[in-house]
């Protein structure tokens, strides 16, 4: 098959940046990397074919910047565009900018990304389709009688969302009128920060859902298919941490039907390209939908293992035009995959963010054990970006195996200089609940409120261990992992920026 | 073969390392540990037949261990060197600083106000998330030396506690 593009660019850093790029190298496609001043010396831009700096490290300046992206395409001779997930993934200003330079956007067009991108429209949109939607408010709202009134008719607890929202942001649960103010206030604030839109919404908030999308795919031929469920229960502050798939909740006629209603809301709304219907399962077995999201998302890797399809490389394939392939028909779910996301974030310490230099950092290794990091060691953890480092996925013939596998995954994932939540995910992963299969939204508040965080019998074991680094030579002291223990010519280059002028 | 001595928060371990071919043996606690290094900064740690796989580095004068389920920061108790930087252990307890460089969003106490321990004081705006800063103590509000809108280090306190 030959390259079905000259070279995509990759508008986005970290571990979906590489992801991405692998994919494309896989296919032949050679990869362009965009990095800021905070990420001259970062995985995604030295595995890159060509980078080009875009500009200082705030986002706004750099990886959000459409223009500075266009113009860094252009000038490489990119004929098409990856946006990850994130930054300018569900921009509709972004494929519409593509589309102007006549660059392939890889993903939905922007009308799609559009419509399924406000929340309160995607649910307007679907309340004619015939998909369950959650009781709530029909469109959004601005005074506080509008909110309460909703909240009365939905029943408490209700939850407020941001219109633009996503990643747990701009929300806000409410438990009784008396609190509504205070929250509608937040979440508008939190939603101006992070989407630059304050319009909220509400919803009833379901009291200990499981939360289930489904993957789908389609393309620019009129075919659409679901490749199954993710189980992203695991959440803490509306942000997943531990995903796994098959999910245990769904009999094979529930996954039937939730996977034919995702296919119908991606198509009443004519997306293309790869996306995700979210879901809300109550204990009775009703579920509703959430709201679509219009890129590849950060948990595909799980997909990916039990299905055997690679999703970015697909969604490649239907952005150069080409039909769904015969590859993707009856396909079925093997075995079991779980996701942990590593974030640099103190688990011991209320999950602050983690900043600083990653002094040691070496992955676990094995059959079904794949990791999709944008971190070696020496990385910088910085403020400006999200603090997600990698994510560790593993895939076994059964859950209980993969529970232990991913445990020891965990384990054997050394990483020292910034704080990790590595331990956390492995007492929610040996919790009995989660042992069970009983993983709901309410999972991380319920169960793990009150842990004990000492570690007093590994003291002495740490103490022996530094009494030999105290006592080596120096080697010890700089950052220390990976693969290669040697230095490449990268650490020794300085700074330097392709196309410089030589003057 | 020497001595070491560590701290690890207030705990004090003492060490006696020996090179013993390829490998190191350390006393500790009465029990004997034999210690191999492995490529790319690595450990396998053996005692009384169990095996663990442990990271180490030392960096400005800490010593950084990760065990796998458990990671540790070590000060050397023989030498007089602090710590320094934002460690939270070592912190007085009077004193209130954001966790990281942020924003604040809103300081929800004024002086002359009760606080009990851990109730939230001031919320920072960082990584695109607003993280609460709670009170490390019970004390009443001495000084707030910051408002809504400022930007923030680690090294200056917020607010001043009289606990």
């Amino acid at each position: 098959m030959p390259p079905l593009f000259k070279k995509i660019l990759v508008a986005n850093r970290s571990e979906i940046a590489v992801r991405v790029m692998r994919a494309c190298r896989s296919i032949g496609i050679p990869t362009v990397a965009v990095y800021s001043e905070a990420d001259i010396r970062s995985k995604h831009r030295l595995l890159a074919d060509e980078s080009v700096l875009i500009g200082p490290p705030p986002p706004r300046e750099s990886y959000l910047d459409i223009e500075k992206i266009i113009a860094a395409a252009k000038q490489t001779g990119c004929d098409a565009i990856h946006p990850g997930y994130g930054f300018l993934a569900e921009n509709p200003l972004f494929p519409a900018a593509c589309k102007k330079s006549g660059i392939t956007f890889i993903g939905p067009d922007s009308e799609a990304m559009r419509l399924l991108g406000n929340k309160v429209e995607s649910r307007v949109k679907m309340a004619d389709s015939g998909v369950p939607l959650t009781p709530g408010m029909k469109g959004s709202g601005k005074e506080l009688d509008q909110f309460a009134k909703a909240a009365e008719s939905a029943g408490y607890p209700v939850i407020i969302k941001a219109a633009a929202g996503g990643g747990g942001k701009g929300m806000r649960i409410v438990t009784e009128p008396a609190g509504l103010a205070d929250a509608i206030s937040a979440a508008q604030r939190e939603a101006l920060n992070a989407f630059g839109d304050d319009t909220i919404y509400l919803e009833k908030y379901l009291t200990d859902p499981r939360h289930i999308e489904f993957q789908v795919l389609a393309d620019h031929h009129g075919h659409c298919i679901h490749l199954f469920e993710r189980e992203c229960s695991i959440q803490r502050r509306h942000q997943k941490i531990i995903e796994e798939t098959p999910s245990v909740a769904l009999t094979p006629e529930l996954r039937a039907k939730m996977g034919a209603d995702a296919v119908k809301v991606a198509q009443a709304a004519g997306y293309t390209n790869a996306g995700t219907v979210e879901f809300l399962l109550d204990k009775s077995g009703k579920y509703y939908f959430l709201e679509m999201n219009t890129r590849i998302q950060v948990e595909h890797p799980i997909t990916e293992m039990v299905t055997g399809v690679d999703l970015v490389v697909e969604q490649i394939k239907v952005a150069a035009g080409l039909p769904l392939g015969d590859h993707l028909k009856d396909l079925t779910q093997r075995g079991h995959a779980i996701e942990c996301r590593i974030y640099a974030e103190d688990g011991e310490n209320n999950f602050l963010p983690s900043i600083g230099t990653v002094l040691h950092y070496s992955e676990p290794e094995g059959p079904g054990v794949r990791i999709d990091s944008g971190i070696a060691p020496g990385s910088e953890i910085t403020m400006h970006y999200d603090p997600i480092m990698a994510k560790l996925i593993v895939h076994a013939p059964d859950r209980n195996t993969a529970i232990t596998k991913m445990t020891d995954a965990l384990e054997q994932f050394k990483i020292l200089g910034v704080k990790t939540s590595r331990r956390f995910m492995i007492e929610v992963l040996n919790h009995p609940e989660f042992v069970a299969g009983r993983t709901f939204t309410s999972f991380i508040p319920a169960h793990m409120s009150n842990r004990d965080t000492s570690a007093g019998e590994s003291h002495a074991l740490a103490a022996v261990v530094a009494g030999v680094v105290m006592s080596k030579p120096a080697a010890t002291t700089s950052p220390t992992g990976g693969r290669q223990a040697v230095t490449t010519p990268w650490d020794t280059i300085g700074s330097w920026q392709i196309g410089d002028s030589v003057s | 073969m020497n001595t070491h001595q560590f701290l690890i928060g207030e705990e004090k371990i003492e060490t006696s390392v020996e090179r013993s071919g390829d490998s190191w043996i350390v006393t500790s606690g009465g029990r004997t540990y034999e210690i191999s290094t492995l490529p790319n900064g690595l450990f396998a740690v053996s005692v009384d037949g169990h095996r663990t796989i442990a990271a180490a580095v030392k960096h400005k004068g800490i010593v950084y261990v990760d065990l796998g389920r458990f990671q540790f920061e070590l000060t050397s108790a023989t030498d007089a060197a602090t710590s320094g930087g934002a460690g939270d252990s070592h912190r007085a307890k009077d004193k209130v600083f954001a966790p990281m460089p942020g924003r604040i969003v809103k300081i929800m106490v004024a002086v002359g106000d009760s606080v009990t321990e851990r109730q939230q004081l001031v919320i920072v705006e960082a990584m695109k998330m607003e993280n609460p800063v709670l009170a490390p103590s019970a004390g009443k509000v001495k000084a707030v030396h910051f408002a809504a809108g400022d930007q923030v280090d680690t090294d200056s306190p917020i607010v001043e506690l009289d606990i």
